[in-house]
């Protein structure tokens, strides 16, 4: 099912004079469960793909579907709140707060979702999804005490603890060695699976597209093909 | 506002050097303001401790008392007219005690009236300053001038001028000590309306006390010192809050992009050096009491809890704008240029 939909998405930057198109017609939807990834050449066009995507940037042309409504004409508050409690964000870096306790990390999380449930259940949720990435015996570790892939397993169940109906990944393997990033794809594609969500990947890496259901291939601002 | 909490937690002894700083600052800010306060008294004590009103001297003193002469005509037809008005004169003087020891002092002789203390000819009341220093009621002063002698009939609290001990003498004892009849000034208590009198200049209180060289240079100097160190406290605000912003804007992009407010992430650095100003100052207000029972005799320090409160409120609000204008920067930050860069 159709949970997300770009249609004829353009960005267009202006650096003074000039004027330079990044994305030129962008057609592309999202499927719940599924995995799609957007592949291709540093300057295609993936990050500023994905950031419009995720309402982190606006397009300059073009709609963008999302339960029903128009995130493309959207005020950025109404924009804000839907980030908040319908999307999840895994980025190259884990960006965790330095001060705030794994635990604590996921707790803020459904806080700024803005969710109604009891302070226990919030509770047993942290635990649950800590367990699923296989952090739960690290949940009162600071960000400094844990490894680059164990920052990102908890980056990536803060981006899911809300259930998130689309997950929006840059380069989340980028800086983690091969063994890793596999551990870290399968993560996602099995969350992708659990939850029905719509996920949407950017990766460098061939690899790691055995996890993927979709690939999308962009050049020069357009995609190129598409293949599962 | 728990992620401020958290961060004060983790972070101490960042918080714990700011809050420090601001104590001391403040404190030093509470002490300064005692000792303008205490230094204001021991100079003028005399003037600071009448009621509101106005006083008088003649156009061609040129806003100096001792120059001043209201001829008695004036003075009789105001006293007669005005409610409670006091004609007085003040002049530096000195008198020799039991042992032939000079001091100086302040005569101060005026009309009757309630506002300064009244003597018959012959006796004087002393500041209290005098019997620390070993005069005694009972005891006979002499005057090298005129001869005179006074009997210490008393002593009063607090009554300086120009830093100097106030002695009340009698209107005869004045003339004969001075050679003249007439006063220098005349006070009328009360605010309501300004009295115009024809070759009197008025003065409020505080323009009085302005008149009084030494005042004035004491009080600029010493307030000066006060804003500055509040303004300096403001600095120290906003300077920390900009190093600290500094370090999280990548942290503040990654929370703006999964979808905190700008407004909360304010919040939470308001909270932050409310907590901080606020412990900062309690410890100081303290500090300063304790200071204040402590301080020598000698000392001429007076700071009253209004004051300290009322300094309080200013640290607190010029923290709060030191902070936010710092805080500008928060809502800058673009979440997306933050999740470019790398780890924080
Ligand atoms: N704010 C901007 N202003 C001007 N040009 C921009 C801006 N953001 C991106 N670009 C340009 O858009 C092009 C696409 O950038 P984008 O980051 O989307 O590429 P990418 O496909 O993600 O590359 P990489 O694989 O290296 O991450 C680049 O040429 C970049 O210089
Ligand atoms: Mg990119």
């Amino acid at each position: 099912m159709d949970r997300f939909t770009m249609e004829k998405v353009r960005k267009t930057f202006t650096n003074g004079e000039t004027k330079e198109d990044i994305l030129k017609g962008i057609n592309l939807s999202l499927m719940e469960g599924e995995v799609t990834a957007l592949v291709g050449a540093s300057g295609s066009g993936k990050s500023t793909l994905l950031t419009i995507a995720a309402g982190l940037q606006s397009a300059t042309e073009g709609t963008i579907q999302f339960d029903g409504q128009n995130i493309a004409t959207m005020k950025s508050d109404q924009i804000r709140k839907i980030r908040a409690s319908k999307f999840g964000f895994v980025f190259q870096f884990a960006h965790l707060v330095p001060f705030l306790t794994v635990k604590e990390q996921l707790l803020l999380m459904l806080d700024i979702a803005d969710s109604k449930q009891k302070k226990v259940d919030k509770k047993k949720e942290v635990d649950r999804i800590l367990k699923l990435v296989g952090m739960e015996h690290r949940k009162d570790s600071y960000p400094t005490s844990l490894s680059g892939g164990e920052k990102q397993r908890v980056a990536i169940a803060r981006a899911i603890i809300h259930k998130p109906k689309v997950l929006f990944a840059d380069e989340p393997t980028a800086s983690l060695d091969s063994k890793r990033s596999r551990e870290v794809m399968a993560l996602l594609r099995d969350i992708t699976k659990t939850y029905h969500i719509a996920t949407l990947l950017v990766t460098h890496d061939e690899e790691m597209l055995i996890f993927t259901d979709r690939v999308i291939k962009m050049l020069d601002g357009k995609i190129l093909a598409e293949s599962n | 506002m728990k992620m401020a909490w958290k961060e004060m937690q983790k972070n101490k002894a960042k918080f714990i050097i700011l809050g420090s700083i601001i104590f001391l600052v403040s404190l030093l800010t509470f002490i300064i303001s005692g000792l303008a306060n205490g230094l204001s008294h021991d100079n003028a004590g005399l003037i600071k401790d009448l009621p509101d009103g106005h006083f008088y001297m003649t156009e061609d003193a040129e806003e100096m008392y001792n120059l001043s002469t209201i001829n008695n005509g004036t003075q009789e037809d105001i006293l007669m007219n005005q409610e409670n008005s006091v004609a007085l004169s003040i002049q530096m003087g000195f008198v020799n005690d039991q042992f032939d020891k000079q001091r100086s002092v302040a005569f101060v002789t005026s009309t009757d009236s309630d506002l300064f203390e009244q003597v018959s000819s012959g006796e004087i009341i002393l500041d209290r300053s005098l019997e620390d220093e070993g005069i005694k009621v009972g005891d006979t002063l002499t005057h090298n001038q005129s001869n005179g002698t006074f009997l210490v009939k008393g002593f009063v609290n607090q009554k300086k001028y120009s830093h100097t001990p106030v002695a009340y003498i009698s209107t005869e004892d004045y003339q004969d000590i001075y050679q003249t009849s007439d006063m220098q000034l005349i006070f009328i208590p009360g605010t309501e309306n300004v009295q115009q009198f024809t070759g009197l200049q008025a003065f409020t209180n505080q323009e009085f006390l302005k008149t009084i060289p030494s005042y004035s240079a004491e009080q600029m100097s010493l307030n000066m010192i006060v804003w500055f160190l509040i303004v300096i406290s403001g600095m120290l605000f906003a300077i920390f809050f900009y190093m600290m912003n500094v370090q999280k804007i990548g942290l503040y992009g990654i929370l703006k992009a999964i979808g905190v407010k700008t407004s909360t992430l304010f919040q939470m650095m308001w909270t932050q050096m409310v907590v901080i100003t606020s412990i900062a100052l309690t410890v100081s207000i303290a500090g300063s009491q304790i200071f204040n029972s402590l301080a020598p005799n000698g000392m001429p320090f007076s700071l009253t809890i209004e004051t300290t409160l009322q300094l309080s409120c200013v640290f607190l609000i010029i923290g709060f704008v030191g902070a936010t204008l710092s805080g500008f920067q928060i809502k800058k930050v673009e979440a997306l240029q933050a999740i470019q860069q790398g780890e924080m």
